[in-house]
Order: structure tokens, then C-alpha cells, then sequence
């Protein structure tokens, strides 16, 4: 989050500390059903970021007082490994701030799963951050998507997510660790691919108006391309059995 | 050869004949699951998904529990069948396979079973409740395919599990998940057709 | 928890809100009443208490010494967390902290901390020791919107802060050296979008029948922090028009806080 004052660049010439340019994303490949047991799986490398994602669901709810008579209740839990970071050896168990996110990313596919398919249901949604190097709750949600799309859960669409913000003055897109805490602003923002609703808004750090527009847009264009690699990634799973069975 | 669809992708107007595995939005109809479509297909075939009991559905369950008036039934579904205990002879133990069928479900997703029949012996094969069709082929010819070169008795869950004894069952359960992971593909029928008479000429010469 | 009579509760707001109005009778961008009152626990370094229509929230703010963190060691520490009391609403159960508790102290705390309005280096004591304030804030009646009342009672608690003593090493809280520093005013609105209208402050019926909710921390020049919640969806175009009635609203919020 938003961190002390740092004599720091960010940005050197046009380049950041990592080499990219400022709209540039990072490597990001995404496999989807790597998992046996759960429904639906994926597992996201995003720059240094290694996200596992796995659906159950539907399911029986347990406990039953946390069931809904009219729909599925959609659960989440992102969780972060203990060894997860570069720094610290992180404590067991969620952490205030892995409340809140999985709180946030549930509420992000609770409006694209088509829940009234399956009332009394529960669709449980796990997310690990195995290596954190910023931006892991947006990789978390595309992971997610993707797990849930190959358990094939009914959803309205499949949801991309990015984190933008400021670093010397200027708008980034995909800020990783250092930039998130030595940067200026910190926005995750996840959108429905169709209709580019915003699921998940989040900010810190200060932008003006100006700013914030500029966000969006390149929020909006990186997106487009995340989306384009969910999609070949759950293609990707019978291209692969496909090949598995040509003897 | 149809295409691969993704969750909100459009398929066709609104106004045009429902297709399956759809949501509608504004005036178009898009998928809401992973799936195959062809244009004029009137559902989109998922790749994977839960099972969801209809009625008239024939089922391969698990006792799961044993009531004082029913048992509950393990269907590979969020939602469990209920068979009363009036409906059978026999007094099931919990882990027991029987075959029953589907008769009535209530909006509060309560399903009520019927027409139990223990399952002794024989193994299970579990797959995908939505390749089911592929592994029953039209008018049973692929199922009986399988029947006739192996001489198993096969039965076939709507659910996703298949119940096989006797003959060639190690053969039968090997052409079952074949026919899961392909079941995508074109050319199929033939494909398993040769893969079970090379089998069957391996085991003959041994 | 499904409540029969909040189904009902929920389509009539959202009936009319359709038809244009609120069950309350307010603008779509009109604020309850709201009052502000400062120094209401003496004992607590800086205190208010927000009443924002039917609701009100506590805020208690307290100063302790503090090791810093390692890789901040010039930095004081400051921190935030909140009870959803269950004497405040029926919803709210005893317990360890809900994600919803969790959530509203999170958003408060970024609220305040983005903006800059508490300079951390001016914590700073001695070697390993600064200054720690701890915000915490006590929900007392859920009536919706807790977080605007919670956000403007954390502002309000701390412009009206109190700087204990620290001498050879102890603290001396009845002497003071004077006020916390505290450079912004930070505005925090929330807007609830129910059946595709956006309305500014919901109250606990418009938050049952809201499809999500939206808030937006401004400083006069800047959005310094954003949530948004619930499972509904938002577009661009009501993202910035919030952010421009957030900008409007500001200055009327920053107007109930003294300096």
C-alpha cells in the first residue's frame, strides 16, 4: 500500500525500473485445469506473481445457516502464503487485509456467476498468492475467473483485472511491488470483458480527475489483453487432452 | 466443426429460438459457460459442469445416508436424491450402488428417486455428467458398440457414472474414458470403433 | 441472513428510486443531517461523535509509543480499526471482526493516510521510538453509511487531537505540547447505485436495496482513495460523475470540521 517518501526514480528515461515502458504489462501466462481434485483450477505466473486458483461448486452448503434459499452463496478465500515474499516470513491465516480482499473479489463474481441455478448451493472460490511481487489481488481474480469458467460454472462473462497507477508523476500500468509501494497512487480495477463494468475498484495515493480518466482507459486496454489469454488458456485445455489421445 | 465459445461471448439475437447453456442480455443471447457451438445448434455443449437431475434422468447413486423412512443418495450432484425406503426390499447399507431414475424434483431442488436396483459387483467409471451423450451415442450406438465387443454389461448414469461387469470391463472402462477426453472431437464413432477392434485382436493373440 | 421484510423494504426503495425520488425525500446528492462534535472522551487524546441522520459513530483516538516499522524507521505508525457493535443493529453479531468491519476500517484508514493529511516523519521521537496513533472506531446505531460517519468522525478526532507529553522516557497524558499535526481535510463520500440511479449517503433501507456502493476520499484537488463494494457492477461514466459530486460534496463536509 502506500509507502514512505523515497528519494527513488521510478521512471528513468521513459523506462521503469524493470525495463518496461509505461502502458507495458508484465509477462503473464496463464494454464488453466491443473488441478485434479477441484472442479475448476488455474494457475497464473504474472512478472514474479505465481497465483493458484481452484473452484469447488456447486456444492452443499456447510454450514447450512449460510445457505441461501433462491441462489448459490459465492465464497471466497485469498489467502497468501507464508513464504510467499521477498521480505518477511508472513503469519498463517488470513491478515486484515486478505479479509478485505477476499471480500472485494467475491463481490466481483457474485456478479457475473449466474447464481439462481443452484439455490442452497455453495460455489467456493480459493485463491493462494504463492509468490507476491504486487498486484496479486488482481492476478488472484484472473486466475479465479478462469478456474471458475473451467469447472464450468454458468457466468455471465469472464472478468480481466489490472492494476494501473502513478509513479513519478505519470499513469502505469501493471505496477509490481516496488512501484505499489513507492509510487504515487495504487488503482486495481477489474471490468466484465462484454460491457466493461467495473466489478472491482480500488484506490490509494492521490489522482486528480485528469488522472483517474487516464487510468481507466489504460486500465480498459490492458484488459482486453488479459482476456484474450484467459480465453486461449481454457481453449488451450482440449486442444492439450486432444494431443494426449492421438496415439 | 464446431468452435469453442467463452462465458459472454455472443452467440445469436434474442429473438431467435432459445439455445441452451445461454443468458440473455439486452437484445442478444450469450454463452455462459465454456463450450462447443455450431451456428443453428439449438444448446451450447459445455466442456465441463455439475450435474443437474431432470426428471426421467437414470442415475448410478451411493447411499449416503440411511434414514428412519429414506436413504440419501450421493448422485454426483450439488444436490442429493431421497429415496423412500418403502420404494425398495432390500435394506441398503450405507456405501450400497444402486441404479434408480429421477421422478420428481421440487423447487426447493429436493429430488425423489424411484425404481432402485442394487448394483453387486462390477466397477464404476465417473466422468463428466456432460459427456454422458457422447459415451450413450445416438440411439445408443455407441454404448452398444462398446457392449458388443466386450461383452460388459454397461449401464450409464445420466449422472456420470457408469456401472460395468463382466467380459472385457477393463477394456470397456479404457473405451469410456477415451470417449470423455474426445468427446469435443469429429470422427469419434470411427475412432473408438478401430480402437476396440485393435484391443480386442491384442488380447486374442495372447 | 435472509430477512422476509427486507425483500419487501427492498422493492419499494428501489420502486422509488425508479420513479425518480427517495423514501426519505432527499436529492439524489443530498446529505441527512449531520452533526459533529468533538471532545466527547477526554481521556482519549482526540474523540468525535457523528450523526449522520439515524446514524452514529464513535470515534476514539489514542497515542502510545511505538517501535517503528524496519524498513520505515523515521515513521510513526498509524492505525485503524473499527466495532460494528451488536447494540448498533440487530445484523451485527458478537464476535471477532467481520469482513464488513474489516472493510469499513480498511477504507477509513486509507482515506485518511493516502492524503498525506498525517505527516509520518513528524511522529518520529527518537531511535526506535515514535509515535503510534491508534483510530478506532465504535459504530453505536446502524442506520446506513456508517462509513462517511466513521471517516468524518476519524477526520474530526484527529484535527482535534492532543499531543501527550513525552519526558525521560514516559508519557505524561495530562500535560499536553500541543495539537497532532494534520495538514487535509480528507472528504469521504459514498454513493449507493440502486436500479441504475446512483444516490449519495444510503440510508440502512437504500443499502439494503443497493446493487453496490461506491466511496470516494477527496482532498479539494485529489481522489486519495476508493472503494467499492457490493456485487453490482458501476460504469465509467457514474465513476467519474460520483467523482465530481464527491469533489462538490467536500467542501460542504470539510466545512463542519474545525480546525
Amino acid at each position: 500500500m502506500m509507502g514512505g517518501k523515497t528519494d527513488r526514480k521510478l521512471i528513468v528515461n521513459g523506462k521503469r525500473l524493470d525495463g518496461r515502458g509505461l502502458d507495458d504489462m508484465r509477462p503473464l501466462t496463464i494454464e488453466a485445469h491443473v488441478l485434479n481434485k477441484a472442479d475448476g483450477s488455474a494457475y497464473v505466473e504474472w512478472g514474479k506473481n505465481k497465483v493458484l486458483a481452484a473452484v469447488y461448486g456447486p456444492r452443499e452448503c456447510v454450514p447450512r445457516h449460510d445457505s441461501d434459499p433462491y441462489r448459490a452463496v459465492v465464497r471466497c478465500r485469498y489467502s497468501m502464503a507464508p513464504f510467499c515474499s521477498l521480505e518477511e516470513h508472513g503469519r498463517a491465516g488470513p491478515n486484515r487485509r486478505a479479509i478485505e480482499l477476499s471480500k472485494v473479489i467475491r463481490e466481483a463474481f457474485q456478479n457475473v456467476v449466474i447464481t439462481e441455478l443452484f439455490p442452497k448451493t455453495a460455489i467456493d472460490i480459493f485463491i493462494e498468492i504463492l509468490q507476491s511481487d504486487g498486484g496479486t489481488r488482481c492476478a488472484g481474480l484472473v486466475a479465479a475467473s478462469v478456474a471458475l469458467a473451467d469447472a464450468g460454472i454458468p457466468m455471465r462473462d469472464l472478468v480481466s483485472a489490472i492494476s494501473v497507477g502513478k509513479a513519478d508523476g505519470q499513469i502505469v500500468v501493471d505496477l509490481f511491488k516496488d512501484e505499489d509501494n513507492f509510487g504515487e497512487s495504487d488503482v486495481p480495477i477489474a471490468f466484465a470483458h462484454r460491457n466493461n463494468d467495473i466489478l472491482l475498484f480500488q484506490m490509494d495515493g492521490k489522482l486528480t480527475k485528469d488522472e483517474v480518466k487516464t487510468a481507466l482507459e489504460k486500465a480498459k486496454n490492458a484488459a482486453v489483453k488479459i482476456h484474450a489469454l484467459q480465453v486461449e488458456a481454457l481453449k488451450k485445455v482440449y486442444e492439450r487432452q486432444a494431443q494426449q489421445n492421438v496415439q | 466443426m464446431a468452435d469453442i465459445i467463452v462465458p459472454g461471448e455472443t452467440v445469436a439475437k434474442a429473438g431467435g429460438r432459445p439455445v441452451g447453456n445461454t443468458y440473455r442480455e439486452g437484445d442478444s443471447m450469450r454463452s455462459a459457460v465454456v463450450g462447443l457451438y455450431k451456428e443453428g445448434d439449438d444448446r451450447i455443449i459445455p466442456l465441463q459442469g455439475p450435474y443437474l437431475p431432470a426428471i426421467g434422468d437414470f442415475v448410478i447413486g451411493v447411499v449416503q445416508d440411511v434414514r428412519f423412512t429414506s436413504y440419501t443418495m450421493n448422485i454426483n450432484s450439488p444436490y442429493n436424491g431421497s429415496l423412500s425406503s418403502k420404494a425398495t426390499r432390500d435394506e441398503l447399507k450405507l456405501g450400497d450402488i444402486i441404479s434408480a431414475v429421477v421422478a420428481a424434483i421440487d423447487e426447493s431442488k429436493n429430488i425423489t428417486l424411484e425404481e432402485p436396483r442394487r448394483l453387486i459387483g462390477g466397477e464404476i467409471v465417473s466422468i463428466s455428467s456432460v459427456k454422458v451423450p457422447r459415451v450413450i451415442g445416438k440411439k445408443n450406438s455407441m454404448v452398444n458398440m462398446i457392449i458388443d465387443s466386450t461383452k460388459s454389461e454397461v449401464q450409464v448414469g445420466r449422472n456420470g457414472r457408469i456401472w460395468i461387469k463382466g467380459g472385457n470391463s477393463a477394456l470397456a472402462a479404457m473405451a469410456i474414458l477415451k470417449i470423455e477426453t474426445e468427446a469435443h472431437t469429429s470422427g469419434l464413432t470411427d475412432r473408438i470403433n478401430a480402437f476396440l477392434k485393435a484391443e480386442m485382436e491384442k488380447n486374442n493373440k495372447v | 441472513m435472509v430477512d422476509i421484510l427486507n425483500e419487501i423494504k427492498r422493492d419499494y426503495v428501489r420502486d422509488v428510486v425508479k420513479r425518480g425520488k427517495r423514501i426519505d425525500e432527499r436529492k439524489f446528492d443530498e446529505y441527512r443531517k449531520i452533526t459533529v462534535e468533538t471532545g466527547i472522551i477526554p481521556n482519549a487524546e482526540g474523540s468525535a461523535k457523528v450523526k449522520l441522520g439515524n446514524s452514529q459513530v464513535l470515534v476514539g483516538v489514542k497515542l502510545d509509543i511505538g517501535i517503528p516499522y524496519k524498513d520505515r524507521p523515521t515513521e510513526g505508525i498509524f492505525s485503524t480499526s473499527s466495532e460494528l457493535l451488536p447494540l448498533a443493529s440487530p445484523t451485527f453479531e458478537p464476535g471477532p471482526p467481520s469482513a464488513q468491519s474489516i472493510e469499513l476500517a480498511r477504507v477509513v484508514d486509507r482515506g485518511i493516510r493516502s492524503s498525506g493529511a498525517i505527516d509520518m516523519n513528524s511522529l518520529f521521537i527518537e531511535e526506535n521510538k515514535v509515535w503510534a496513533i491508534f483510530t478506532d472506531v465504535y459504530a453505536l446505531d446502524h442506520d446506513g453509511n456508517l462509513i462517511d460517519a466513521a471517516a468524518l468522525a476519524g477526520m474530526a478526532a484527529l484535527l482535534s487531537c492532543r499531543m501527550p507529553k513525552y519526558e525521560d522516557g514516559k508519557i505524561i497524558r495530562t500535560e499536553s505540547s500541543g495539537k497532532l499535526p494534520v495538514s487535509e481535510k480528507v472528504a469521504t463520500c459514498t454513493f449507493a447505485k440502486i436500479n441504475g440511479s446512483i444516490v449519495l449517503d444510503p440510508s440502512f433501507d437504500e443499502e439494503v436495496a443497493m446493487d453496490c456502493r461506491l466511496t470516494l476520499s477527496t482532498t479539494p484537488t485529489h481522489l486519495c482513495a476508493s472503494q467499492k463494494g457490493g456485487s453490482g457492477a458501476i460504469t465509467e461514466k457514474e465513476l467519474l460523475d460520483c467523482l465530481d459530486t464527491a469533489f462538490r460534496k467536500g467542501s460542504e463536509l470539510r466545512a463542519l470540521l474545525k480546525d
